[in-house]
């Protein structure tokens, strides 16, 4: 059995809920009376996107979406495919996708480019950690829980080889 | 405006293409007789009988001192300022030559192809079509050559000469609306910042300088986020007599995003000149999006993507 190996912790359970609880509260207040669609990106934001959906008092309709990079074996790198599509229609609904961390934005940024073409009546970003600095790309990122200037993190839907993300509080681990 | 100028053979379906594109863009086709009536209001019918009889008369006055050649080219250029458009023919291509909007195309066809298609289309017999085909190129190279000096044949006048011999009607249609897709973008970049100063290399051939341009190239193209080598400098320092002494020239341009990205293969402590330079960029550029990619940031990227740090976190592994 592998065993979870972290440095510290960043952020704990008590930070994350209470964080998550108060996003959860103005997403009902910026979309009172509306279609709103949570959709996750598999799998990094699942509890994040569990937990939110369920602070957000209100009706709110819930989606994941996976996407992945195929490694090539010709190449240093691969293409990005999706592996998981959204099973609801989102053409005229309010979308919001619920990330786990961005980092440089490649990967929101041809997530949105995808659903864009869908013509949804909006589409935000709420991610749970954002850092600013290292976006490549600048995205509508228009919720986010907490900015982070780490990058090698496990806890609460992160992983480090597939463990870890069942761990309720985020940590920085080791990295060669 | 972006405009379309068709030159086309007799018998080239060059009409049909122009035709066509007008509906998918829904621009206003302007065929000779609507610029006719546009540009010359006045002219009587004699006057019409003679330019269609002889191209030397369009340099005879038509009014105030202004000869039909110069109301024709004030008239085009106008146009052309404000209006999108396909223009078919009256030799636009040669009137908006230096007019970085237009995009300028020539259709042609084999002549045994241009020869079968007239005889269908006049219920011709093969020797009287001949005959109608060979005047009317004559007839047209000639108000080419008289008014403007030039010849329609010349490749170089045009951005695309397309055959219809080895192409349909539809397929030219694709071709010019790609062409102006992407020429449009070009003549974006090329305008944004042009007042300020920055200079524009878009024409000349992408060579990376490193591997690691080479992989973020890749990588950008794996997330399908469309990108333009080099398309721009940007000086940043002048000396007395105004000759550039630093100026700075961003890796790639993400066209969707409005971004330009350095990537830097250099380690950190030899970065601060370049975040010097790009600090001067932002004064003297507002408005324009630039960002370092470190090598450190750029490392761990591809780190990610190769998996070798978490072979099983691929939905993970691309942030």
């Amino acid at each position: 059995m592998k065993e979870i190996s972290y440095k510290k912790i960043l952020f704990t359970e008590e930070q994350l809920q209470n964080r998550v609880k108060e996003l959860g509260e103005t997403l009902a207040h910026d979309y009172e009376g509306q279609d709103l669609l949570l959709l996750g990106v598999l799998k990094g934001s699942l509890f994040f996107l569990t937990d939110l959906a369920r602070a957000t008092k209100m009706p709110v309709m819930v989606d994941m979406i996976g996407i992945s990079s195929i490694p090539d074996t010709t190449r240093a790198t691969g293409i990005v495919r999706i592996t998981k599509d959204v099973d609801i229609d989102i053409t005229g609904k309010h979308v919001i996708v619920v990330e786990d961390i961005i980092r440089t934005g490649l990967t929101t940024a041809y997530l949105l480019q995808t659903l864009e073409t869908r013509k949804p009546a909006s589409l935000e970003v709420c991610t749970l950690l954002y850092n600013p600095d290292r976006q490549l790309i600048d995205l509508p990122v228009k919720y986010y829980g907490f900015e982070v200037d780490r990058s090698w993190l496990i806890g609460y839907g992160m992983d480090n080889g597939e463990i870890g993300r069942n761990l309720p509080f985020i940590a920085e681990i080791e990295h060669h | 405006m972006p405009i379309i100028t068709i030159s086309r053979q007799m018998g080239s379906l060059g009409e049909e293409v122009a035709s066509a594109l007008s509906s998918k863009l829904g621009w206003e086709l302007l065929t000779r007789d609507l610029l006719m009536d546009r540009f010359f209001p006045e002219i009587s019918a004699e006057q019409r009988s003679h330019l269609a009889e002889s191209a030397k008369f369009y340099l005879s006055e038509y009014k105030d001192g202004k000869s039909f050649k110069d109301v024709l080219s004030d008239s085009l250029l106008q146009l052309a300022e404000k209006d999108s458009a396909i223009l078919l023919g009256f030799g636009s291509q040669i009137l908006l030559s230096d007019n970085s909007n237009a995009i300028h195309v020539r259709i042609i066809a084999p002549d045994a192809l241009r020869l079968n298609r007239i005889c269908k289309q006049f219920h011709l017999a093969e020797e009287a079509a001949r005959e109608l085909l060979a005047s009317r190129d004559r007839k047209h190279k000639r108000f080419v050559s008289h008014v403007f000096g030039a010849d329609s044949s010349s490749e170089e006048l045009y951005h695309l000469v397309l055959n219809t011999g080895l192409l349909s009607v539809d397929e030219c249609v694709a071709a010019i609306l790609s062409t102006v897709k992407e020429h449009s973008l070009r003549s974006r970049i090329t305008s944004e910042t042009k007042k300020e100063g920055s200079r524009d290399h878009q024409k000349s051939l992408p060579v990376f300088k490193n591997p690691s341009e080479a992989e973020f190239a890749r990588i950008l193209d794996m997330y399908q986020i469309e990108w333009r080598y080099e398309p721009k400098t940007f000086p940043v320092e002048w000396d007395s007599e105004g000759n550039v002494t630093l100026a700075f020239s961003p890796d790639f341009y993400l066209t969707r995003f409005d971004t330009y990205l350095e990537l830097t293969t250099m380690n950190q402590k030899y970065v601060n000149k370049k975040n010097r330079k790009l600090k001067k960029v932002r004064e003297l550029y507002p408005g324009i999006h630039i960002k370092i990619v470190y090598k450190k940031d750029f490392l761990e990227l591809a780190e990610r993507l190769r998996g070798s740090a978490f072979p099983a976190d691929e939905e993970n592994a691309d942030k």
